[in-house]
């Protein structure tokens, strides 16, 4: 046991007295909010100049409409409020709109005539709203029918927050004209169209030592959805940074024949061991970093109630687990191999069973409690992931669910760390060629 | 267990066999270590010498036979006894930490907490007092190879196995090995000390055992195993005579090795008669009864002539079998 320690201890020291580990730690956190931060960057850098629209009117009674829309759009909705107190910042373009009449000259001139002011960047597009568009029929062919349609021209096609907003717009300003035309008051009309709000909510339950029944809470996007993503982010981040790194050493202790040095002190199986309590260890540590940090960036900016700290136990279960399971098949992997190349290819079936609960967190997500998602909780490689997952999601899963998914995972890494066992005390001090699958398997049956 | 304890034998090793599939590493081989002696275990490549010592160090286990190591029967699990120091000939160390953290790691790992004034006393002996906050990567071969020898002994072993300890090491630290080595068994330490240097391990064993394909070939002192091979040499020089002896009988081969002829006699061969044949050619100027080195008993053994005669033995011993 104390050889084991003495083995673990090197093992940790090694790992976070390493570059490699600093620059993870550190790194991680960057990488998981990359999206994130780089939304933020590209917000700060947005091109939010006004954009100028011109609008030929053929109806001759929608622009002042639209002006007022492009107004109040322009006073109330490009703006957002910042977290810093600088007061609101312009995140949107500004819609500035010009008339143009139509004037003696065809269409097709005039549409020439402004596409050349939009080329020499006089403009930023411009739309030709038909004469008939109050009239049309809602299911006009807009090929067909040319003054039955808006038309919309620019040469920036990618963007889209003006057509959007021109297209609402100016439906809002055809769907008032026809209900005043109707004898209607729109504002009336709107009110009666209205439709009731929906807010979800989550089961109602009642309170075991009051009896009384409580109110159903109300279910938060955050807690559903980005608690549950974060959690299987940072178990996968954890188990790579603690579970890969054992390839890598086992490989050196073969390669650089610092085995047989060992192997006069310790039996593999403690060695084996201490190399995996290490690096559980050494997961435990980035956890302990991450978590810390974590919360008190939760407390900073109150939002602490989206820390579950109901599943910490969980988390540290699940991950001390996976760490053993996982460690264990990538020493059993090293020990096999005689160089990296060779590794990187015999540890594929090995890193899909770690990926795999990532390609499957949408449809998790989607039906946490379907029978999909229930099954492959129990498959134990998964299990640490998806049980996590389905854990986080509320309302949660049946206590007895993570009780026998975390047995049957326990028992999957007994098994592991006995079969990677059996494979290690001949693997690492075999020279030669890799072995194979087979061979790997007369090992672990016949030792 | 150090010298003058009652048991006699650091190792004893019963009729045992390894066998990797089909092919036999070692062969029904026995032999027993003096406590305080130093072994020397010499053999060829590929002899099944490392094998052996593999399951003296419980890394390897017999197929047959059994092994007690300082008094403890090796079981089919577990390491090596503490007491037992070992330094491979394939040997390694991790390259990104200290010196004196490696020297900690290995001592630990043989339960030796209290290590601290063992490792600055083995560091000043080995003169790397300097490199001991050095990591193993920034040394040089030869002083990584002193790191990996005051490892296996910074756990004061009662039994070191040294496997081509001298390997890599310049002719001054060659003379500090040795002395360290006969330091240790004037302490009591039994070592093994196994070689391909035949003049180290005539001059520095107290006893030698050989293996060759397996099976034990030589197994005792110096003294004994040149008396024994020692009777059937001769070295002569006959003046005026440079043509074949081999006609003479009894004679079984010559080698001529310019000063004079080494001759080969064939076991209970009167060496007087062979004399006066000699004296019938001319003059005899030397006439000695040779005591072979280590050297021409390893080759006599393992070269083309002994293994062809080893196999010719094994062959014969099959077909008596059948």
């Amino acid at each position: 046991m104390n050889k084991m320690f003495v083995v673990a201890s090197r093992e940790y020291l090694s790992a976070v007295r390493s570059k490699a580990f600093i620059v993870t730690i550190i790194a991680m956190p960057i990488l998981m909010s990359a999206g994130f931060i780089a939304e933020r960057i590209a917000e700060k850098g947005k091109n939010v100049s006004d954009r100028r629209v011109a609008i030929i009117d053929r109806t001759g009674q929608l622009y002042d409409g639209l002006v007022t829309a492009a107004d109040q759009r322009n006073t109330f909705d490009v703006f957002t409020e910042s977290a810093d107190d600088d007061g609101p910042r312009q995140t949107e373009s500004k819609f500035v709109l010009e008339k143009i009449e139509p004037g003696e000259q065809s269409a097709d001139e005039l549409a020439y005539a402004i596409s050349e002011r939009i080329r020499k960047g006089d403009l930023f597009a411009f739309v030709d709203i038909g004469s008939a568009i109050l009239d049309a029929a809602p299911n006009a062919n807009p090929d067909a029918d040319r003054e039955a349609t808006l038309r919309y021209y620019t040469n920036a096609t990618t963007y889209r927050a003006l057509p959007r907003w021109l297209g609402q717009a100016v439906s809002t300003a055809v769907q008032q004209h026809r209900i005043r035309r109707a004898g209607l008051d729109p504002d009336k009309l709107n009110l009666m169209l209205r439709g009731p709000p929906i807010v979800q909510l989550g089961l109602v339950e009642r309170d075991a030592g009051t009896g009384r029944i409580g109110e159903a809470e109300t279910i938060d996007r955050v807690a559903s959805f980005v608690v549950p993503i974060a959690m299987i982010m940072l178990l996968f981040a954890v188990i790579m940074t603690g579970a890969s790194p054992l390839i890598q050493s086992t490989l050196e202790e073969k390669t650089q024949r610092i085995a047989e040095v060992l192997l006069a002190s310790l039996s593999p199986f403690q060695w084996m061991m201490g190399k995996l309590l290490g690096m559980v260890g050494v997961s435990l540590t980035i956890v302990a970093v991450y978590f810390a940090g974590g919360a008190f960036i939760a407390m900073k900016m109150d939002v602490w109630q989206y820390v579950p700290v109901h599943l910490l136990g969980w988390f540290a279960l699940y991950q001390v687990l996976a760490v053993l399971m996982f460690g264990a098949l990538f020493i059993a992997v090293g020990s096999v191999c005689s160089d990296h190349r060779e590794a990187q290819s015999a540890v594929m079936p090995v890193m899909i069973l770690i990926v795999m609960p990532l390609m499957l967190f949408g449809q998790i997500v989607q039906e946490p409690n379907g029978a999909f998602a229930t099954w492959f909780s129990f498959f134990p490689p998964a299990t640490p992931m998806l049980m996590l997952t389905r854990q986080a999601i509320p309302p949660g899963v049946p206590t007895w669910q993570p009780l026998v998914a975390a047995l049957l995972t326990l028992l999957a890494t007994i098994a592991c760390i006995w079969a990677a066992g059996r494979i290690f005390r001949v693997g690492i001090l075999a020279q030669g060629k890799g072995a194979g699958l087979r061979e790997m398997a007369k090992w672990m049956i016949k030792g | 267990m150090r010298a003058g304890d009652l048991r006699m034998h650091a190792v004893e090793m019963d009729n045992v066999t390894k066998r990797y599939g089909s092919h036999t590493a070692v062969d029904d081989l026995s032999l027993r270590v003096p406590v305080g002696s130093v072994y020397g275990f010499i053999g060829p490549n590929g002899s099944g010498k490392t094998t052996s010592l593999r399951m003296i160090m419980a890394i390897l286990y017999p197929n047959e036979g059994a092994i007690s190591v300082l008094g403890n029967a090796i079981a089919g699990k577990g390491a090596a006894d503490d007491r037992v120091g070992y330094l491979p000939e394939e040997r390694g160390l991790y390259r990104n930490i200290t010196v004196r953290e490696t020297l900690r790691f290995h001592a630990r790992l043989k339960g030796h907490v209290n290590n601290k004034s063992d490792i600055e006393s083995w560091l000043e002996r080995m003169g790397l007092e300097e490199w001991g906050d050095k990591k193993i990567q920034a040394l040089s071969k030869g002083m990584s190879q002193k790191v990996q020898i005051m490892a296996a002994v910074i756990a004061r072993p009662e039994l070191i196995i040294l496997d081509e300890p001298f390997t890599g090491l310049d002719p001054v630290n060659t003379d500090l090995l040795r002395d360290i080595i006969l330091d240790l068994r004037r302490d009591g330490t039994t070592i093994i000390l196994s070689t391909h240097d035949m003049n180290v391990a005539e001059k520095m064993c107290d006893a030698i055992f050989m293996i060759f394909n397996g099976q034990k070939v030589l197994d005792g002192t110096m003294d004994k195993i040149q008396s024994d091979y020692g009777r059937d040499t001769l070295h002569v020089r006959v003046e005026g005579h440079d043509g074949p002896l081999d006609n003479i009988e009894g004679v079984t081969g010559v080698t001529d090795l310019g000063r004079y002829q080494e001759v080969r006699i064939a076991p209970g061969t009167d060496t007087q008669g062979i004399l006066a044949n000699l004296m019938q050619l001319g003059r005899v100027e030397h006439f000695e009864l040779a005591r072979p080195s280590l050297h021409d008993i390893f080759v006599r053994i393992a070269g083309p002539d002994g293994a062809a005669a080893m196999s010719q033995s094994a062959q014969t011993a099959g077909a008596g079998h059948e």
